[in-house]
């Protein structure tokens, strides 16, 4: 897994290339709230490089999601494919989450 | 019901009676009166009655008198017996106590008599007028009976007996009748007050009760107030016990609401707190004493403190931002409040702009003010770039522009000498007039983007064609900046279902991009390639390229690489954006990094190709 942060103006897009399965969700966990914090919830995790998530990595991103939820923000996935949505709506995870088609529609809801 | 008007009225401290004795009070006096009234006319009825009684005994025995007098003095004076006579009615008035016993001759002279000296007639004639006179009429009263009896003497003529006869009423048997009936009536009114004693306690708790119904009517609701004394009996008992199991109903009510109004506020707090920390502005409540008395999470974060540890401190000492902290003091130093917008940069990296709105607290005594923390960042940011673009796009539609007026300027003024000179220059006119289209293009497709109005029409598209014209486009621009433009295509390119204009201007930005940011002696590589049902389109430079971290934001709006080298280039930071929703409305795009724009669309058709 690899883990690229770029910077949309002064909204933070961490985009994920592989898998999140183990060990790497505790590594995208710390970098995501890292992010969330440095960037005060100016966020996006771009997923359109996520091809799989396993239970850890789901539990990941739902402690992300309800830490930036305590200070009113929610945590936007853009361009998650079709397998990770299945598995969020499954779950019954998906209203944790704002879903935006790519990463600058989801920027964009920051104006 | 006049009295239970006046009882209704008057409150319970100016009441008459005591508690219950509304209702007993009237009947004793009722009962009382009744009997005394019926004792007074039954003394009275048997007081008459006696009278008559005495009256007529009397009457009786003066006629009787009368009778024997009558008979005796009618002999005697016909055999001239007068002194038995006068001695006969001596007796007799002494006898029977007559005031008045006479016999009278029919001209006035008195032959015997009670009293000796009222005799006038000492002798008594042979006879006298046969004429018998009237006899005066009796006339009697409650005291004195007197009574005229006339005589027929014999041989001689008539006469008449007067008599008067005085009615004593004995005094002792006048007053033994009603003092009788006053004893027997003494006797049950003694009996009714005994009755009255032994049940005035269950009359004055049935009164009690019915004056509390009364004062219950009235709106009475404390129980204190309605209860009665437990000595009256069984029934004020259960009345008692009643009242108490109302007062403990309505206790219970109103500690029912009570809980259920506490509950609903402290659910209705926790909605609110809940619904605080949903928003993703700052919230934050200030006491009178300059103290955080509430904020949200967002707030803490904005704020970079714990919620906790901030509560109750004084707020100066956790807010960094002077300029918020000076208004906030101002408020305290000043005559109050007043809504106040404060905008603090925080700097470079990512803390961005924070805009505090400090508003007076209206309606509460404990908070002084509210304020709102908003995150302006990314706003401040799309204002900048904005900036950018109004400033780029005005350059990118005066530099076209000053070159057709100056061609048309040089073509107008030498085109006629030099026909060469006036090809070139409609030439250049012809160029700079379509990247002048191609501009106002690209500003209206953002403003439609922006608007949501951006519609894509599909039509069949011949790629073949649109690529040849592109390679003519640009094959003079190419060659003018020595940079070898090159479109790698295979024979035969399929027909797509896509908007022929968007399509076009899409691939004009990415040519152009190329060919605007490669220096001479570069290529740029134009291929298509059809994978499955798709056309592949791969835009390829020697250019500047593309750094990784700004692989995604390049197709961000009004965007443009941090590289100095973009920067010197003239551009509005709409092309790859236009380009990429354009793609992205018929198909997926991919950057990848280094030089390559790849453009993938679908093909119509199921892959039909010519």
């Amino acid at each position: 897994m690899r883990i690229h942060e770029q910077q949309h103006g002064a909204v933070t897009v961490l985009k994920v290339d592989g898998p999140i399965v183990g060990v790497d969700a505790d590594e995208l966990k710390g970098r995501l709230l890292q992010a969330q914090s440095d960037a005060l919830g100016r966020l996006v995790l771009d997923a359109s490089g996520i091809l799989l998530i396993d239970s850890k990595g789901l539990e990941t991103l739902v402690d992300v999601a309800d830490e930036m939820t305590k200070t009113g923000k929610a945590l936007k996935l853009s361009a998650a494919n079709e397998t990770v949505r299945q598995v969020l709506e499954l779950t019954g995870l998906a209203a944790l989450f704002e879903h935006f088609e790519d990463a600058n529609s989801a920027v964009r809801s920051f104006l | 019901m006049g009295f239970e008007n006046v009882v209704k009225r008057l409150t319970p401290r100016h009441r008459p009676f005591a508690q219950g004795e509304s209702m007993v009070a009237p009947i004793g006096f009722g009962i009382v009166g009744i009997l005394l009234a019926v004792i007074g006319a039954s003394a009275w009825w048997v007081l008459r009655t006696q009278r008559a009684s005495v009256r007529a005994a009397r009457l009786d025995q003066v006629h009787t008198v009368c009778n024997l007098l009558s008979q005796s003095a009618e002999v005697m004076m016909a055999r001239k017996q007068l002194s038995s006579l006068r001695r006969l009615v001596a007796e007799a008035g002494r006898e029977y106590d007559l005031t008045q016993c006479r016999i009278v001759l029919p001209s006035g002279q008195v032959v015997a008599d009670v009293h000796p000296s009222g005799i006038t007639f000492q002798k008594l004639p042979p006879s006298w007028s046969e004429v018998s006179q009237d006899v005066p009429a009796d006339s009697s009263n409650d005291h004195v009976i007197s009574l005229n009896y006339p005589l027929d003497v014999p041989g001689r003529g008539p006469a008449r007996l007067e008599l008067t006869a005085p009615v004593t009423y004995p005094s002792w048997s006048q007053w033994e009748g009603p003092a009788g009936v006053g004893a027997i009536g003494a006797a049950a009114l003694a009996g009714l007050l005994f009755v009255y004693r032994r049940t005035r306690s269950r009359l004055q708790g049935m009164g009690a009760i019915r004056e509390a119904l009364i004062s219950l009517e009235e709106g009475e609701a404390v129980a204190g107030a309605l209860g009665v004394s437990a000595n009256f009996g069984p029934e004020a008992g259960a009345w008692n016990a009643l009242l108490s199991e109302r007062e403990k109903l309505r206790q219970q009510i109103v500690t029912d609401r009570a809980r259920e109004s506490v509950g609903y506020n402290n659910e209705t707090h926790r909605d609110l707190a809940a619904a605080c920390n949903t928003l993703s502005q700052g919230l934050m409540i200030i006491d009178r004493k300059g103290r955080a008395k509430y904020l949200n999470g967002a707030a803490a974060a904005f704020l970079q403190v714990d919620r906790a540890d901030a509560l109750g401190k004084d707020v100066v000492d956790f807010i960094q931002e002077q300029e918020v902290v000076d208004t906030i003091r101002a408020g305290f130093a000043g005559s109050g409040f007043r809504r106040t917008s404060v905008e603090v940069d925080r700097g470079g990296g990512t803390s961005g702009v924070l805009r505090f709105v400090i508003r007076p607290a209206r309606g509460t005594d404990s908070a002084a003010a509210v304020i709102i923390i908003e995150d302006i960042t990314q706003q401040r940011v799309a204002e900048s770039a904005r900036n950018t673009f109004v400033a780029q796009a005005t350059h990118e539609l005066r530099t076209p522009l000053t070159n057709i007026l100056l061609y048309v300027e040089t073509a107008l003024e030498q085109g006629d000498s030099d026909p060469a000179l006036r090809d070139k220059c409609l030439n250049v006119i012809n160029q700079e007039g379509r990247r002048l289209e191609r501009t106002v293009g690209d500003i209206l497709s953002v403003a439609e983007i922006e608007a949501g109005s951006y519609q894509i029409n599909k039509d069949d598209v011949r790629m073949d064609e649109m690529l040849g014209q592109l390679e003519s486009d640009y094959e003079a621009q190419a060659k003018e900046k020595q940079i070898g433009l090159t479109f790698d295509l295979p024979p035969k390119l399929p027909v797509l279902q896509g908007d022929r204009d968007k399509i076009l201007l899409a691939l004009h930005n990415l040519i152009g991009n190329a060919l605007k940011y490669t220096a001479a002696g570069g290529q740029v590589t134009v291929s298509a390639e059809t994978v499955g049902s798709r056309l592949v389109v791969e835009v390829t430079d020697t250019g500047i390229g593309i750094s990784e971290e700004e692989l995604a934001p390049v197709f961000g709006r009004f965007y443009r690489a941090s590289d100095p080298r973009v920067a010197e280039t003239p551009g509005s930071g709409m092309g790859l954006a236009l380009a990429q929703e354009v793609v992205r409305r018929h198909g997926p795009v991919r950057v990848r990094q280094g030089q390559h724009v790849h453009a993938d669309a679908a093909a119509a058709g199921g892959g039909r190709t010519r």
